[in-house]
């Protein structure tokens, strides 16, 4: 009888123990995005902001973000940030930009575009005489699904093929001078994927 | 004061009568014999049946049986099939397989007289071979609303050929409720030893152990079972009692 208590006891623990795993935790890593960072084009190694960066993507659907509704620039931190702060009108020398999810199955490339713009204020303000500068750069990757867990089902990582600014060749005013790939696989947002260079 | 004092003394006096009583009389041993039935009892999970009628994502079945070998030791085993979708927002899986399980339960209970009823302590080791079925999967991109995109992955991927040894405890009580038919209920701690998993992703069912956990390797279980007993012989059951002598 004895025994049969210490089992009783042991199966009580071990029930209570087992934690929830049925919601996805802010903390798991899932589909990530890609990290830019700006640095000096003269000095390679230096970081260098932007100054009134604004960052959003380049589709009929996503309006120019503006002081009344900047919703469509990319985030600043991560999702759980409190404030929800943009990339918007703001010296930063990064950015994390949220890729479109291609289709793995068939091994195709999928592209992202997003514009840069740089000195957001001279657009906002009321002088017509300076405008910002708007630079758009595409991003060319393969897309790969992972599994994660049960409750976070699964994310998609990227294989970096190009990243091009001034796609479409007709901008005579890029304030980017150079890009390059650092990191060819996206798989999580602690390393930088690609730098900038201004 | 008095009062008290008075019935202390008297309880003194009857006990000491009491014990002065015993010490006169002398005992002897009385044997009582009774006959208890040694066979094979088989029944079957009646949860897993309910479950079944109840929940839509969920079909499956268990037979059980035990061979008592001893006054104590019960041989006993299960087998069983279970279908189970797992549906969440971000999956859909469904888990398809066999199982069977076999070890011993030791009774723990002193029955009265004749009776034959159980408490006891199973332990167990199963195995199950089982394929799974990823139907449709979600990639998770907290992110995805910027592009208005939702990416839902139809598939249909079978991964066949899986299979799972795990360990088990079990405790629970058997009762007869009637001549030769007992119900039962138990609850079951797993603790997986070796699983084969797809490459890419993870055993979320395995039938008989039941679902895993991402946070270690126990699982869970209880049953409720109905069972016959198919008599083979009898035993005798001899208990000794001593008896006051007149």
């Amino acid at each position: 009888m004895k025994k049969l208590k210490f089992i009783l006891l042991l199966l009580l623990v071990v029930l209570i123990s087992c934690e929830r795993d049925d919601i996805c935790a802010e903390s798991t890593p899932t589909t990530p995005r890609l990290f830019v960072e700006f640095y000096d084009a003269d000095e390679q190694d230096e970081l260098k902001s932007v100054t009134r960066l604004t960052v959003y993507g380049d589709s009929p659907d996503i309006p120019i973000p503006d002081d009344t509704d900047n919703s469509s620039a990319v985030l600043l931190e991560d999702i759980f940030d409190t404030q929800q702060r943009r990339v918007y009108n703001r010296n930063s020398n990064f950015v994390k930009l949220p890729l479109l999810i291609g289709n793995t199955n068939d091994g195709e490339t999928t592209t992202s575009r997003f514009i840069l713009e740089k000195d957001t204020n001279l657009r906002l303000n009321d002088n017509p005489n300076n405008d910002s500068n708007i630079d758009i750069i595409e991003i060319e990757y393969t897309t790969e699904f992972k599994y994660v867990s049960r409750a976070c089902g699964y994310k998609s990582v990227f294989n970096l093929i190009d990243v091009e600014v001034n796609p479409d060749g007709d901008d005579d005013d890029l304030w980017i001078e150079s890009e390059e790939i650092i990191e060819i696989l996206v798989e999580n947002e602690n390393t930088v994927h690609v730098h900038i260079f201004h | 004061m008095y009062t008290s004092f008075i019935k202390s003394s008297i309880l003194l006096l009857l006990f000491s009568t009491m014990v002065m009583a015993q010490e006169d009389k002398k005992t002897v041993k009385d044997t009582l014999i009774y006959k208890q039935k040694y066979g094979l009892r088989l029944g079957a999970d009646i949860s897993k049946l309910a479950r079944t009628f109840f929940d839509d994502n969920y079909t499956g079945f268990e037979v059980m049986g035990d061979y008592r070998l001893t006054k104590r030791i019960y041989l006993a085993g299960e087998i069983g099939n279970e279908e189970y979708t797992l549906e969440n927002e971000v999956l859909s899986n469904t888990t398809k397989g066999s199982y069977f399980k076999g070890g011993i339960d030791l009774n723990f209970y002193k029955n009265w007289l004749d009776m034959e009823n159980m408490i006891y302590v199973g332990f167990r080791g199963g195995a199950s071979t089982f394929s799974q079925t990823l139907n449709s999967y979600e990639i998770y991109n907290v992110y995805n609303q910027y592009w208005n995109q939702q990416f839902t992955v139809e598939e249909g991927t079978e991964y066949s050929g899986l299979t799972a040894i795990w360990a088990e405890i079990i405790i629970g009580i058997k009762a007869e409720l009637f001549n030769n038919f007992y119900a039962g209920i138990n609850a079951q701690l797993k603790g997986l030893i070796t699983e084969t998993a797809p490459n890419d992703y993870e055993n979320l069912y395995i039938p008989g152990f039941n679902r895993t956990y991402d946070s270690g390797r126990f699982g869970v279980g209880f049953g409720f079972n109905l069972s016959y007993l198919v008599p083979i012989f009898k035993k005798d059951k001899v208990v000794v009692q001593e008896k006051e002598e007149e």
